[in-house]
């Protein structure tokens, strides 16, 4: 289907759904915690008797049509007791509803809250939830609770082995996914080069995967989104809340302004200064630290503003001849408008800045270089039955990228300054998405984006021969730079490269009975930005480099189909999936590209396309002292960037290879267990495939060293990779009334010590004069506690 | 500016790496051997340069400790002018011409007949400028208590150059320089070895190279990398280097056929 026949489609039953509905008004309001009077995301409330219900949106807001009459009303949400109540609709209500959280209430061990259930009958697919209570309890490599990490027990989420940076989804590159904080767009989310993210978990209420059938508000990246929104603060009273861990310390206070009205959160978080440095009396420090700030006021029941910003840094210092520092700025203003008590709308200004530098004394020299982008959202939710929703919106994003900036830092030093051309651009994109019950067994979702991207004129452009700037040497079989033919001066309010794109989007459930389903979605997405890395793993310092005359966007067409079911009513539930997905022009280096301080990028890239396949599976214990999940993911993804004529090879021959990240099995076992009301036991088990990699076939001698000779790309395989950790987490006074909160984490990463291999390398060893293969394990068995306290 | 890159991974890889490294078994597929070439021609300037030789040898086994040498090719290098330098076989897979004519700027072309295919490559001989001094200082290093030793040179403004230094004590190792970022200055060639101590003899060459070898060397060092097996490793490549197979293009050859003029300078560490 076209769009122009879903719009139509739309249209015609946008038209008629007023005239057949009988009366009807609308219910509205908002859902927000008890004790902290937060909104909460993603809170169910059901009418039984209508056979209806809605979820709160990212603001908490709902809003439902209802024809006159007396009503049974549900609200449940995880670790949340459920409010039943009867309601009388014979107008349009208001209905601002708080929820208690369950422990504090019940004097039986509550075990539903960690996991969620799935929603047998949205046409929602691919998504993922985590709650932070879950993620707070697993175990964490060096007792550091992270949210990224986290994320890799699921299905359909890996990386490419411990302490690499970022994430991949359904055998996606780490630059595909689009990480957003409070609706702003993170570009680097690590900290100490990949071994956490820079996510603080105390300071954050919600967070969503989708790894597929991804709505049409989102696009910019074609692999996932990771929707993560930071708390707004306590507005009923002043709260604390911190820990003290083995790598870094958290403090993080809220409290009310104007209570019920207006309130504030400000959380830090730093590591200490001499981690992994082992020596005491060592010039050298190298230390993260982030800070979280939130700023909320209701203005009346229909307007609400919101402050957030983010702000964090990377610093590595080795005996003042080294200075390198990294990280992000955030910062945000929205504003919750209620048009009509069935409109909700949000305006978003986002101010977001990646920063790199680097000092090197003993060459003198400073290097600087960012993006900053600046992005205006507004975004509708309009529910204009109970049976069909519709989100719209309006984005604009201006981006600057700074590839790079060197400055001398002495008179007499041998550096001349020197600047990369910054880039401009503009991305903008209009979505429009419905979400419908059809029938009683049939609800859809489907919407469409249209994306647009404007590249700017930049201070030199470079023209090349036949538009080729990457020449094909086929006497010696390599790439190389072409020359720029001619260079011309742009102007940055001219545009010199535009794109459009129509991304439809489509999901579907079909319900089987009250306790199974088939969903099957298909997604189209578009990504202007490509992150241009030549490592394993990228690295802080690499580029960002806008879609323009040389590089055009990634385009990727996904379907996946599943089935869901609920298991002995809702105690356990299981979710498959199979997924196929593929790429058009995802470019890739050339052999020996130099992609630092390069000023013509395009030099060193080609064009070429990637796919991905897998199955997903999902088990879930969701009740009793034992809960946990069971994920299982069989995947394989690649690469493959053909000669662009007949006589060219391509890279790695033109033929298909595996990307680095892939992996062919990947299975977690993520299990909690209540001992009693003190003591509450974690343990994960991890098994996966070996990351695909590639083994010398020989070597040769050249000037004295020996030089390895490689056939194909990623044929060969590391050995597999799998670890068990286990966590306590001792909560010394359960109950009580005692002001000061307090819990201990104990855990152990890699219980059996097993010495996995990050990398098989192969190398000369020097002293003996031979060659050898070494295997280079990152973590062994780590000990760790935390204390974690609130007042 | 690539040399900052590594130094800045070997960095990352440091503060990163609180695992161990230990050496293990893997078994390895082997390939069809190639020929291998290493006609590095050198002219020590105010020299004749006329002795010159040739090495050649082939592809083995990735744990076989001798390299096998090739001893029944026929070599030659042939330059603008139509003079042609036979290179006879002497021992162990090295050639050698004792009437070589170096000539800064001009062609050369190497040829080779090995099993019946025809090699060639062709290359500019590359001048250098002089070493201008060299300085030592201590407390240096990433770690700060390195010798330090640069030598210092003055790049020639708006051209650009390409730069190999070698510095040798018990072992030889190498740097390469281009001047994207330092051209016209004065700067210098960079070495740092925890090895090396008061009273060690350094022997330093510097020599002008082109820009194709330049880009050979830099592959070259990511694949035997300082920086291998991190997370920042660069993924494996064959290097090719610009002998070509007119015979059968796909029993592609390995090395490189380069000439440089060079200047050295020996040195006694403090």
């Amino acid at each position: 289907m076209t769009i122009h026949q879903l719009l139509i489609c739309w249209l015609c039953l946008s038209l008629t759904l007023p005239i057949t509905a009988q009366e009807t008004f609308t219910l509205s309001g908002t859902v927000t915690a008890e004790a902290s009077n937060e909104t909460l995301i993603g809170v169910n409330i059901l009418i039984p008797e209508e056979n209806t219900g809605v979820v709160t949106n990212e603001y908490g807001f709902f809003s439902l049509k209802l024809p006159e009459g007396s009503y049974l009303l549900q609200v449940s949400y995880l670790g949340y007791k459920t409010i039943s109540r009867q309601l009388d609709i014979h107008e349009d209500t208001k209905l601002n509803l708080q929820l208690a959280e369950s422990s504090e209430n019940l004097d039986e061990v509550v075990i539903t809250e960690d996991i969620e259930q799935i929603d047998i009958r949205s046409p929602e697919m691919s998504v993922n939830k985590l709650s932070i209570n879950t993620i707070q309890k697993l175990p964490a490599v060096f007792g550091e609770v992270d949210v990224v990490r986290s994320l890799l027990l699921l299905p359909g989420v890996s990386n490419a082995g411990e302490g690499s940076s970022g994430f991949n989804v359904r055998g996606g590159a780490v630059d595909q996914n689009l990480i957003l904080l409070d609706e702003a767009t993170i570009f680097n989310a690590s900290h100490l080069f990949g071994l956490f993210s820079i996510f603080n978990p105390d300071a954050i209420k919600d967070l969503t995967l989708y790894k597929g059938g991804i709505p049409a508000k989102f696009g910019g990246r074609v692999s996932s989104v990771l929707d993560i929104y930071q708390r707004d603060g306590n507005s009923r009273e002043f709260k604390a809340q911190g820990g003290i861990g083995i790598i870094s310390s958290r403090l993080l206070a809220e409290g009310p302004i104007v209570k019920d009205k207006s309130s504030f959160l400000v959380g830090g978080r730093s590591s200490y200064a001499h981690l992994f440095l082992k020596l005491t009396d060592n010039p050298n420090s190298a230390y993260f630290y982030d800070l979280n700030t939130k700023l909320n006021h209701k203005i009346d029941s229909n307007n609400k503003i919101l402050f957030s910003g983010y702000f964090g840094r990377d610093v590595f210092n080795i005996n003042e001849n080294f200075k390198n520092i990294y990280g992000n700025s955030v910062f945000n203003f929205r504003w919750n408008h209620i048009f009509s008590d069935n409109i909700f709308s949000n305006l978003s200004l986002i101010y977001s800045d990646y920063y790199y530098g680097l000092t090197l004394d003993f060459v003198e020299f400073n290097w600087d270089s960012g993006i900053k982008n600046f992005n205006i959202k507004y975004d509708f939710n309009h529910y204009l039955s109970d049976r069909f929703k519709l989100e719209y919106g309006l984005q604009n994003t201006y981006y600057r990228f700074a590839p790079g900036e060197i400055t001398p830092t002495t008179e007499t030093s041998g550096i001349n300054y020197y600047k990369l051309d910054n880039k401009y651009a503009v991305e903008s994109a209009a979505y429009i998405s419905a979400e419908q019950e059809i029938s009683e067994n049939f609800s859809v979702e489907y919407g469409a984006r249209v994306s647009g991207f404007f590249r700017l004129g930049q201070e030199n452009m470079n023209f090349y021969n036949n538009d080729q700037p990457v020449i094909y040497n086929e006497e010696r079989d390599i790439y190389q730079e072409a020359t720029p033919v001619n260079t011309e001066t742009g102007n940055r309010s001219k545009v010199i490269k535009s794109f459009f794109n129509i991304e439809p989007r489509l999901a579907v459930a079909y319900t089987l009975n009250e306790d199974q389903s088939f969903k099957a979605s298909y997604n189209r997405m578009t990504q202007y930005l490509h992150l241009i890395s030549n490592t394993s793993s990228p690295t802080p310092i690499d580029v960002w480099a806008p879609s323009g005359p040389y590089i055009k966007p990634q385009l990727l067409d996904q379907v996946a189909v599943g089935y869901f079911r609920n298991l002995r009513d809702g105690d356990f539930s299981l979710e498959t999936e199979a997924f196929y997905k593929k790429i058009q022009n995802r470019i890739d280096y050339v052999d020996g590209a130099n992609l630092i301080a390069n000023n013509a990028i395009e030099t060193a890239i080609l064009n070429g396309r990637a796919r991905a396949y897998g199955l997903e599976l999902l088990l879930k214990k969701n009740e009793g002292r034992l809960t946990g999940w069971l994920s299982y993911t069989l995947s394989r993804s690649e690469q493959q960037t053909p000669g662009r004529t007949a006589t060219e090879s391509g890279i790695n021959n033109g033929a298909w290879y595996n990307a680095n990240f892939d992996r062919t099995h990947d299975f977690s076992l993520t299990s909690s267990y209540q001992l009693n009301e003190k003591w509450q036991l974690n343990a994960n088990f991890i098994y996966q495939s070996g990351l695909a990699t590639t083994y010398p076939v020989g070597q040769y001698q050249y000037a004295n060293i020996s030089i390895p000779v490689y056939s194909s790309r990623n044929s060969n395989r590391l050995p597999a990779y799998h670890r068990l950790d286990m966590a306590a987490t001792y909560t010394p006074h359960p109950k009580g009334d005692r002001k000061l909160k307090s819990s201990w984490n104990f855990g152990i990463y890699n219980l059996y010590n097993r010495k996995n291999a990050y990398s098989i390398t192969f190398r000369q060893n020097i002293d003996e004069q031979r060659n050898e293969a070494t295997r280079l394990s990152l973590f062994g068995i780590i000990p760790s506690i935390t204390y974690n306290f609130s007042f | 500016m690539r040399k900052l890159t590594n130094i800045l991974l070997i960095f990352i890889v440091s503060v990163l790496i609180t695992g161990c490294e230990d050496v293990v078994e893997i078994e390895l597929e082997e390939s069809e051997p190639r020929l291998v070439v290493e006609a590095s021609i050198e002219w020590l300037k105010d020299t004749e340069g006329n002795f010159q030789s040739i090495k050649l040898s082939s592809t083995s086994g990735y744990y076989e400790e001798d390299a096998p040498v090739i001893t029944n090719a026929r070599v030659r290098i042939v330059d603008t002018e139509g003079n042609v330098f036979i290179f006879d076989h002497i021992s162990e897979g090295i050639y050698r011409n004792s009437y070589f004519r170096p000539h800064l700027n001009m062609e050369y072309q190497l040829q080779i007949e090995y099993q019946e295919e025809f090699y060639t490559a062709n290359e500019t001989f590359i001048p250098v400028v002089d070493l201008d001094y060299i300085e030592q200082t201590n407390g240096g290093g990433l770690e700060g208590d390195e010798i330090e030793i640069k030598a210092y040179y003055t790049d020639p403004a708006n051209e650009p150059n390409y730069y190999m230094f070698t510095f040798r004590n018990e072992r030889a190792t190498f740097e390469i320089y281009e001047d994207e970022f330092t051209d016209g200055n004065q700067i210098f060639g960079y070495f740092s070895n925890e090895d090396i101590e008061t009273g060690d003899e350094l022997y330093i060459e510097l020599a002008g190279i082109s820009r194709s070898y330049y880009d050979y060397l830099f592959i070259l060092r990511s694949q035997i990398g300082t920086n291998a097996g991190g997370p920042f490793e660069t993924k494996p490549a064959t290097v090719k280097g610009n002998i070509i197979n007119q015979t059968n293009r796909n029993n592609y050859a390995l090395g490189y056929f380069r000439l440089s003029q060079v200047v050295e300078a020996d040195f006694t560490v403090d």
